[in-house]
């Protein structure tokens, strides 16, 4: 009535559900029970398939379909995906004693290796039909296959074109670099467009040739190594090093003189006149005097309507710990702003006003102008 | 053979019909489950203690939302019971009957221009008053008093700049003048137009007081600025409408709105000189207990320690939104915690809530009185506060703030600390 391999499965689910019902009437171990009873589930699952499919083999009753079942097809032919998982053990056992990247690339190695490698096994021998199986195992991988391969082509040419990049000597190398490519991409595009015969193999040839064209420059320029960057100052730099004084630093002629998309500041400061005036959300009036939120970062915009280069300071008299050091920067300020430019600062200041002897101030340096600020 | 098998069926069906009670039909079950929404949808909508009623605005801006909302709702609901009744039409009309399927057609030019035409006819009605409207709400110039309004986790502070002409809000203090920083309660003049510039230390916060305007986010490093009318003196309750955290709830706030008169002792009165306790009563100790436990981080303008220097507070460096509720005037507002309980007993309250327009000014300005402190509230608060209010505040979990707190954490003060504070505070008016 039953296979010998249905026989084999009903009775190892049976010992299973036993062994579950034992171990945990009598141990109680949550995690024992668990894997047990997940055995015990997956074996009635393959026992009842098998029990349908008995065994893949045809029914006894028709003996001319022997010879087109499954089963009776030759066993999986050679395949290269357990290379791919040896390779991919090795580099796990490299990243052991490495990298964490390599482990991590070799453990994927191995699960897309071993899942590639039992697909085409049950593929080869899903019927007497080779075109089925081969339709069988595309349907059945394609849709993972596509997209991951994609992404991991896309990768590639992202990552080899970024180094190459990095790695142009100058600004002006790599707008050459970035023209000469995008005129290539372009070129073969309407190649391919304007020439509709081109074969597959000259189409594939081309490409396969840019692609390691490419990968080639990559590595190399990855060995190469990237440019120097210069890092550019901040108006933070700025007030680290205590330049927040009239004199133009290299941080200040490197300073963007506009402010794009910054709405909903706490406050305009304009100087003009050698005076500072601020402007402030629901006031028609331009203030002398301005109350900023205590511990609260405020967004102070400053626009330079005099004839001079100037600086926006203000002094924080931060809070100090209790060695007497200060919990924060003792000055924020802008870079130099040339006439008619505009600067954004962000000012927290911690201390309310009463605590502050000389209170806080906006201030230009060089200049006698201020405007008061008040911290309640 | 038939006989013998349908005979004893028979019966029992008798039985059951008789003496078994009717099983409840599908349409039957649908028929009482609409009857219950809709009955509770009817005794909802009536409830008479609705302080954050969308549909019964008290100010200028609130009334402008609701002149626009009620004629939308009114078209839309039309519009609605038209499509509902025409599909109801086809369907009962149409249902199949095993009839011959009818002739299709396609295509009917005057048809699909009139259905076209009909909706955007409608749109276009909504549109325009809609946008309109929104340009008008968000013209914030010209205001006659501005008040700053930042949001934490999970309180809001008010602080009320002094302007060109040194007014606050548009009123003279009679001595000298300088911020006032208060939280919970937004006190503002009826018949004024405040403006709100409202910024967050924290994360994103929603400004909401439903009688008086629609919401306005509160977003770190922005300032985003929102109008408020009162018609009448009073009180009108709000709460936080951007999930903001695990006390979003608890995150409540309540403009008040006091006539000029009223409003101008409300300022004269924040700005009083501090006042010490009376030597040798539990105040006074309350006083030194409220230096030593609470004034690292609650600032009360004025107190001196015992070698006469100004009492600091450094919320910034314990808690995680660097500030905390400003104490000075604590018992002149209602409430505390984030405007999430009472300072005041029940009845208390009530008499302030529901007091005529003409007589709440005096009854708000009363403030908290030692008979109607609700004592209950405030103790378990000190006694524990997060038990109270859920809050970021264990010690062993702070690892991501850098050991601070959100929000008021667990002092294990003793109840003898807990009357001492409660006596001190209650003076604090």
């Amino acid at each position: 009535m039953f296979t010998t391999g249905s026989k084999l499965l009903i009775g190892s689910a049976a010992a299973a559900w036993i062994l579950a019902a034992v171990y945990g009437i009598a141990q109680g171990g949550t995690l024992g029970s668990i894997g047990l009873i997940s055995a015990a589930i997956a074996l009635s699952l393959l026992a009842g398939i098998n029990v349908l499919a008995r065994d893949s083999n045809v029914s006894a009753n028709e003996p001319a379909g022997f010879g087109a079942s499954a089963a009776a097809q030759s066993t999986a032919r050679p395949s290269l995906w357990p290379l791919l998982v040896a390779l991919g053990a090795t580099t796990m056992t490299l990243g052991l004693v490495t990298n964490r990247t390599f482990f991590t690339l070799g453990l994927i190695a191995v699960i897309a290796g071993t899942l590639e490698w039992l697909i085409q096994g049950w593929s080869e021998r899903a019927s007497g039909d080779e075109t089925y199986n081969a339709r069988a195992r595309d349907q059945m991988v394609d849709p993972l296959e596509l997209p991951v391969a994609g992404a991991i082509l896309a990768a590639i040419v992202v990552y080899a074109f970024s180094r190459v990049m990095l790695g142009l000597p100058t600004k002006t190398a790599t707008v050459a670099a970035f023209a000469v490519v995008a005129t290539l991409a372009l070129g073969i595009g309407t190649l391919v467009a304007v020439k509709r015969g081109a074969s597959k193999t000259t189409l594939g040839g081309t490409l396969s040739i840019v692609l390691v064209a490419l990968v080639a420059g990559g590595v190399v320029a990855g060995l190469v190594g990237e440019r120097e960057i210069e890092p550019h100052h901040t108006t933070g730099d700025l007030a680290a090093k205590n330049e927040c004084t009239a004199e133009e630093t290299e941080a200040d002629e490197k300073a963007s003189q506009s402010v794009a998309s910054k709405s909903n500041v706490t406050a305009e400061i304009t100087y003009k006149d050698e005076e500072l005036r601020a402007k402030v959300p629901g006031y028609n009036d331009n203030f002398a005097q301005l109350t900023l939120q205590r511990s609260n970062p405020s967004n102070i915009l400053f626009h330079n309507e005099s004839d001079e280069h100037a600086r926006l300071v203000i002094e924080l008299h931060p809070a100090t710990d209790d060695n007497g050091q200060p919990l924060g920067p003792e000055r924020v300020c802008t870079a130099l702003v040339e006439s008619g430019g505009s600067q954004l600062l962000t000012v927290v200041i911690d201390q309310p006003s009463f605590v502050v002897e000389e209170g806080f101030a906006f201030t230009v340096a060089g200049s006698d102008a201020e405007l008061q600020v008040v911290v309640p | 053979m038939s006989r013998q098998v349908t005979q004893p069926e028979k019966v029992r069906t008798d039985l059951i019909q008789t003496e078994l009670p009717t099983p409840r039909s599908g349409g039957s079950r649908l028929r009482t489950a609409a009857f219950g929404l809709g009955a509770t949808a009817l005794l909802a909508s009536c409830a008479s203690d609705a302080p954050q009623d969308t549909w019964a605005p008290e100010g200028k801006y609130a009334q402008d939302i609701h002149n626009l909302q009620w004629p939308i709702f009114m078209i839309a609901g039309i519009v609605g019971v038209i499509v509902f009744g025409v599909v109801l039409f086809v369907v009962i009309k149409f249902k199949d009957r095993g009839q011959p399927i009818p002739e299709q057609g396609h295509g009917n030019a005057l048809i699909e221009y009139v259905f076209i035409a009909i909706p955007a006819l409608l749109l276009a009605g909504i549109a325009v008053p809609t946008v309109a409207e929104v340009i008008s709400l968000n013209d914030t110039d010209n205001a006659d008093c501005v008040i700053n309004v930042t949001g934490q986790q999970w309180w809001w502070e008010y602080d009320y700049p002094v302007d060109a002409s040194n007014n606050i809000c548009g009123f003279a203090p009679t001595g000298d003048a300088a911020p006032i920083v208060t939280s919970g309660q937004m006190v503002i003049p009826v018949g004024a137009k405040v403006v709100i510039r409202g910024t967050s230390r924290d994360v994103i916060h929603s400004f909401w007081v439903p009688k008086l305007n629609g919401k306005r986010d509160m977003v770190p490093g922005r300032v985003h600025t929102w109008n408020f009318e009162a018609e009448q003196p009073g009180i009108y309750a709000g709460q936080c409408a951007e999930f903001c955290g695990l006390s979003h709830a608890n995150m409540r706030m309540e403009i008040v709105a006091l006539d000029d008169a009223d409003f101008q002792a409300w300022i004269d009165n924040q700005l009083e000189p501090y006042q010490s306790p009376e030597a040798g009563t539990l105040a006074a100790t309350g006083e030194q207990t409220f230096i030593s436990q609470c004034s690292r981080c609650h600032q009360i303008d004025g107190l001196t320690n015992a070698d006469g220097e100004l009492v600091v507070a450094s919320p910034e460096q314990f808690v995680w939104s660097g500030a905390a509720p400003n104490l000075t005037n604590l018992m002149t507002r209602n409430t505390f915690a984030g405007a999430s309980w009472d300072l005041l007993t029940e009845d208390c309250r009530a008499d302030v809530w529901e007091a005529p327009p003409a007589e709440f000014g005096a009854k708000y300005l009363e403030g908290v009185t030692k008979s109607c402190l609700n004592e209950i509230d405030l103790k378990e608060w000190l006694r524990n506060a997060p038990a109270k209010k859920p809050m970021y505040t264990d010690p062993e979990s702070l690892a991501d703030t850098d050991g601070k707190t959100r929000g008021m954490p667990y002092l294990a003060l003793s109840e003898d600390q807990i009357n001492e504070l409660v006596a001190y505070l209650i003076e604090r008016k």
